[in-house]
């Protein structure tokens, strides 16, 4: 029992800070609810899970488990943070003459900003991508759907979010990607 | 993007198409201004997503961990015990190993009571129907059971006994976003080369940091750069080195960093010891369009991860 702490811990310690960012991407930038998304997957992995599946196969449970959260989540809330965005995005100070740092930060926002455009599915397979660098089978996995979806998705979504970067960069004068 | 290829740029970048089709796509990217572009776009995405930091709080964390492992679990252990009980436990065992050995002494007799033209109806009946897991499930046979039923069968089980802990995150290879499938060679480059290049790129984007951190306050032109511009001569020099050994050893997007970079260097090494300001913010802006920093700073890391 006391092993398999340990290697909870383990996986813990390697995943939590993971999987924290991938929600917070996924739920666009709302950091303290992909915190709490991410401690209630451990704690069902914990409870439930947790010694009926290789450790590597854990990873992939987590993550779908978060996802699903992330999900529900989203459909219960998203009238009222729809709302909560659009008053944010204009009470937001703009600057006129950015300096780098700050100029990098902005286009962070705005990369999460772009992100909340695409639809679920492809965000979810370019962030498992690019972030947690799975493979197009392990995120067949992770999604249950096959590589060539998982290809085609995201494809769509490094071509959507391009194209709309660069139409932001012209409105904004803001340097492309 | 009108060009057919873009799709498979997408592929191609994450080390996903057969080398064949991968040397293929290479090679169009060479005469296509438009492929290199949505190359370059897509990379510049993946450093801009791959370099997104959460705010997590260490204390957080081990909150977080702390809470968890105060909850009690629902289902025991691995192990034999599962789905028996620890009462029932022995008594199943000694019945199962029961069954086990009645069945082979009876498989035994039936055997060997069957004439040669009996023996080939049992080898044909016995002979299991081909199911495309099977083979896994036979080597494997242990009782557990997963949530995840779709993967079940393909997922690699683990030994009973606490194995080595493994790196669960799969580490970026160098030139993986150019490499081909796992099963074939990817590009040779040896050590030596591959800490230097890490090396330099960890030089270059200090140089590059400390370029954009140039003041531009005194009204006609910036304050000295004469270390910028030296040491932006020496890893010149460097660069063309390893660009060409990148280019040898078929290690594209290496070489293809180090060609955006070699153009930036070569113009803070010509600029003059108090250069203009309009020069200097010229220079930046290139840095900044192109993003090279950060891409520096992803392959830094993923060259001393692959090197460790």
């Amino acid at each position: 029992m006391a092993s398999e702490d340990e290697e909870f811990t383990m996986l813990f310690q390697d995943f939590y800070p993971s999987l924290c960012r991938f929600l917070e991407c996924l739920l666009g930038g709302r950091a303290p609810l992909a915190q709490d998304l991410a401690q209630e997957s451990f704690l069902q992995l914990h409870r439930t899970a947790w010694g009926t599946m290789p450790v590597d196969e854990a990873r992939f449970w987590l993550y779908r488990v978060a996802r699903n959260m992330a999900i529900n989540e989203f459909r219960k809330s998203h009238t009222r943070y729809r709302l909560f965005d659009r008053v944010v995005e204009t009470m937001r100070p703009r600057a006129r003459n950015p300096e780098q740092e700050y100029e990098s930060q902005e286009r962070q926002t705005l990369v999460l900003e772009m992100l909340q455009t695409l639809p679920e599915d492809q965000r979810t397979a370019l962030l498992l991508r690019e972030q947690e660098q799975l493979s197009y089978r392990e995120i067949g996995q992770v999604l249950n759907v096959s590589e060539s979806k998982v290809k085609v998705d995201i494809f769509r979504a490094r071509a959507s979010l391009r194209e709309r970067w660069t139409r932001i960069s012209h409105v904004n004068h803001v340097n492309p990607v | 993007m009108t060009c057919n290829f873009t799709e498979k740029i997408s592929s191609l970048i994450d080390g996903e198409l057969a080398t064949a089709e991968a040397r293929e796509v290479e090679r169009h990217l060479i005469g296509c201004n438009e492929c290199q572009e949505v190359r370059a776009d897509f990379l510049n995405l993946r450093s801009q997503l791959s370099g997104f930091e959460t705010s997590l709080a260490p204390a957080v964390q081990s909150r977080a961990l702390k809470k968890i492992l105060s909850t009690p679990r629902r289902t025991p252990a691995r192990g034999f015990a599962w789905g028996f009980g620890t009462r029932f436990g022995t008594q199943a065992a000694a019945f199962a190993t029961l069954v086990i050995v009645a069945a082979i002494i009876g498989f035994l007799i039936y055997k060997s009571s069957n004439t040669p033209s009996n023996e080939k109806h049992i080898a044909v009946q016995q002979t299991p129907t081909p199911v495309p897991t099977a083979t896994v499930e036979q080597k494997q046979p242990e009782p557990e059971a997963s949530p995840n039923k779709g993967n079940e069968q393909t997922a690699p089980r683990r030994p009973p006994s606490p194995a080595p802990k493994k790196p669960l995150v799969r580490e970026p290879k160098p030139g993986e976003q150019f490499a081909a499938i796992p099963a074939t060679p990817e590009p040779f480059r040896s050590a030596d080369a591959q800490t230097m290049t890490a090396l330099h790129f960890e030089k270059s984007e200090t140089l590059l940091v400390a370029f954009r951190n140039v003041r531009l306050n005194e009204p006609g032109s910036a304050t000295e750069v004469t270390y910028e511009r030296q040491r932006a001569k020496q890893l010149v020099i460097q660069n063309m080195m390893l660009r060409r050994q990148a280019d040898a050893a078929g290690d594209v997007q290496i070489s293809s960093l180090l060609e955006s970079l070699e153009p930036i260097l070569i113009d803070i090494s010509n600029l003059p010891d108090k250069p203009d300001k309009d020069a200097v913010r010229v220079i930046r802006q290139r840095v900044e369009r192109k993003n090279i920093v950060p891409l520096l700073r992803v392959n830094s890391t993923a060259l001393a991860r692959a090197l460790d």
